[in-house]
């Protein structure tokens, strides 16, 4: 069954995208990470990739159109594959056909207004993890009905992609001088960068990449820290990217932390947002908590940990979050790695040694009011590093204070010269 | 027939029961309007089948009364129209009298009497009325929609003890069915799937009941296999029944020749989406009789409630299916 590619929410107030170019057209092979389209909101241009290997079905746009957020851009799907929408099993095969005949194509969803969902649909996509918005419907106007999701749920086990690090460094904004590459926190993936980016004043290449366990390298396993670190110097490598500026929220902060003090790459500054690795504890609640979550109901409760005011949760992160898990190996990688990591409420790895071997300028970002990784630990870091404690601000300042943090950190990179 | 399970219900008890008793315009010696009292007046004599002058107040009122003196008296009322004479005696004794005695007090009584359109009858004689009486706790509501429910219904009737409008419809007299003999009770707040079926429920009583059956006839060639359920008694009201063909289904239409505006129907969809919201994947469709007094003229009359492919065009909108679809057919 085809599963579509969706438009990207790529800023917390966006609702909408112009499609600026269609990388494929019906009938091409896409693999997981290839680019298929770039959208156009009005602060930035995007990249949207397939998360999906298989057969471009259907794109539901042409250049110029503009496309709602979370809608669906295209489906893939197994080459030859009709898009089923009629009979989805709620009539019997004898009786298939009329039924079938009597129903239109009603598939593709009004641009304008709001299609909706019926309540059962949104209680079956809820059980099963799947993010209704990402559903196309077939009801009235689109609404996404029993039978959409029924569709959906079949489609979605089985798909297996190869494990091998997917392409090497993703480019969010494009630019000259030394790249800037940012490294996400766990749970997240390189596309949680994309709100926050479009506030730098920076004219530098912004890169980001997905971690071991992450994204679209969701299949690639990582024990512990040192693994989850050699995998990311890796994809560096792989990118011909020797001179660098870096940024990195929590475990990623750790990652850009480890990397900078490593010697071998020519970072030219460090920003590290919430890092993890500076003390042992950890909230090992949420880490348990957010890994079993199966709604997004629970998801929900536990992200709210991750801000200061749970109401600045965009509610499409907790929808791409659990989008994300459905039909692939993320959680079960994510597990791991975990287990790897920490030891319930222990960090089993520390970035003091790097951080007192790293030069370059430095900052580190906290939020004073962090439930995932206590802010007193940026009190604790060497003297070169300056630290900035943002009242009001939980585990995630770098959506919380959005502009404060990306000045801070365009500072931090126009401080290399 | 519908009519003669009636009879047999009421002839079966009045043997069984000394204190059952029917009172009613033109009941005794011409058997009744709707030929349902035939030959009572001769098996149990002028005393238990009694002839009343026109006075349905004072009709309902010696029922309310008798009954509180312990007989089980059954009262027709001609038309339900006419009911509305009795509705002091109905809403604030009958209904009243158990609870403010303590529940010492009981009021077998058994109003007959029949409603809806068909007859070209005009808007004093057509009313489907049941909603008034849903309205009003203490008061029980059964609309039987074929011979065998009318037969156990009346019997069950007859052997309890609250205030019961026993609510026939005149389309239906002459309706046919197998009626079991003897003792066939059939106990109140049991409803009865008419037809099974799994795509949608379709909630009808009384004589939306055929109406409904014939939609789903139709729907079945089209591939669409709705389940007809008939609540039999709508106080009280089978809700288990109703949220199990839900929790199947997914969809429902509700069926009622009433005008739509304070209707049971409209409670019942109130019900369903309180207590089986996550079970639905479309809206509640209810098809029902216009706001307006029942015209006179047959077709229009026709027009003023829900007809076959009304109902169709209902099922298809719960099922998704698009306009076009339905504009083909």
């Amino acid at each position: 069954m085809a599963r579509p590619i969706l438009m990207p929410q790529v800023g917390q107030d966006l609702t909408e995208g112009k499609i600026v170019a269609l990388r494929v057209k019906v009938g091409d092979k896409v693999k997981k990470g290839d680019i298929v389209a770039d959208v156009e909101s009005e602060k930035a241009t995007f990249e949207v990739e397939a998360f999906e290997t298989g057969t471009i079905l259907e794109v539901r746009h042409k250049v110029g159109d503009t496309a709602t957020v979370l809608q669906p851009l295209m489906l893939v799907g197994e080459e030859g594959e009709v898009i089923a929408s009629a009979n989805a099993g709620t009539a019997p095969a004898a009786s298939a056909v009329p039924l079938a005949a009597a129903q239109q194509p009603t598939i593709v969803r009004q641009s304008q207004g709001k299609a909706g969902s019926s309540p059962l649909a949104r209680r079956l996509a809820g059980e099963a993890g799947v993010d209704i918005a990402g559903i196309a419907g077939s009801g009235p106007g689109g609404a996404v009905v029993k039978k959409d999701v029924e569709a959906m749920r079949r489609s979605a086990p089985a798909v297996t992609t190869p494990p091998a690090a997917s392409g090497a460094l993703r480019t969010l904004q494009a630019g000259t001088g030394d790249p800037v590459v940012f490294v996400h926190g766990f749970g997240a993936d390189l596309s949680a960068w994309r709100p926050f980016v479009l506030h730098l004043g920076i004219k530098n290449p912004v890169l980001a990449f997905d971690l071991a366990a992450h994204g679209a390298n969701a299949d690639v396993q990582a024990d512990g820290f040192d693994a989850l670190t050699g995998m990311a110097r890796g994809l560096i490598a792989q990118a011909g990217v020797t001179r660098l500026h870096l940024v990195g929220h929590s475990l990623g902060a750790a990652v850009a932390a480890s990397l900078a003090g490593g010697g071998d790459l020519d970072v030219r500054s460090l920003s590290l947002i919430s890092p993890a690795g500076l003390g042992p504890k950890v909230n090992g609640d949420f880490v348990s908590g957010f890994l079993s979550s199966t709604s997004e109901a629970a998801l929900n409760v536990w992200l709210g940990l991750l801000v200061h005011n749970p109401a600045q949760l965009p509610g499409a992160l907790v929808r791409a979050t659990m989008a994300a898990r459905e039909g692939s190996m993320l959680a079960d990688s994510q597990r791991r790695l975990a287990s790897g990591v920490f030891s319930g409420n222990t960090q089993l790895f520390s970035i003091r040694d790097a951080l007192q071997r790293f030069s370059g300028p430095t900052r580190v970002i906290v939020g004073q009011e962090d439930r995932i990784i206590p802010a007193e630990y940026a009190r604790t870091v060497p003297g070169q590093v300056a630290v900035h404690v943002l009242a009001q601000t939980g585990h995630l300042p770098q959506l919380e204070a959005a502009q404060l943090v990306a000045r801070l950190v365009t500072e931090t990179v126009r401080s290399a010269g | 027939m519908y009519r003669d399970a009636l009879r047999e219900a009421i002839d079966e008890e009045m043997a069984r029961d000394k204190t059952v008793f029917i009172i009613g315009e033109g009941i005794a010696e011409r058997g009744g309007s709707y030929k349902v009292t035939e030959g009572l007046l001769a098996k149990y004599g002028p005393k238990r089948v009694r002839d009343t002058p026109i006075a349905e107040a004072g009709m309902i009122g010696v029922g309310v009364g008798a009954a509180i003196a312990g007989a089980r008296p059954i009262v027709e009322i001609l038309y339900v129209d006419f009911a509305m004479l009795g509705m002091d005696m109905l809403v604030n004794q009958a209904a009243k009298f158990r609870l403010m005695t303590g529940g010492d007090g009981r009021v077998p009584f058994v109003m007959r009497t029949q409603g809806g359109t068909g007859g070209g009858v005009a808007a004093q004689h057509s009313q489907s009325l049941e909603a008034l009486f849903y309205h009003i706790p203490g008061l029980k509501v059964v609309m039987p929609s074929v011979p065998a429910d009318a037969k156990g219904l009346l019997k069950y009737a007859l052997r309890q003890s609250d205030p019961v409008m026993f609510l026939e419809h005149k389309h239906l007299y002459m309706t046919k069915g197998l009626v079991p003999e003897g003792e066939h009770i059939i106990e109140f707040g049991k409803a009865d799937i008419k037809r099974p079926g799994k795509d949608v429920t379709i909630i009808a009583w009384s004589n939306m009941i055929p109406r409904a059956l014939e939609a789903a006839a139709k729907l079945a060639e089209e591939g669409i296999d709705a389940e007809v359920l008939d609540p039999r008694t709508l106080v009280p009201l089978d809700k288990e029944a109703i949220l199990t063909s839900v929790a199947k289904t997914n969809r429902v239409v509700i069926v009622q020749e009433a005008v739509r505006r304070g209707g049971v129907a409209s409670d019942i969809a109130s019900i369903i989406q309180e207590e089986a919201f996550y079970q639905l994947d479309a809206p509640i469709e209810i098809v029902a009789g216009l706001n307006i007094p029942v015209p006179f003229n047959l077709e229009l009359e026709k027009a003023s409630v829900p007809q076959v492919p009304g109902i169709m065009a209902a099922v298809r909108r719960s099922l998704h299916l698009a306009p076009a679809a339905i504009a083909a057919q």
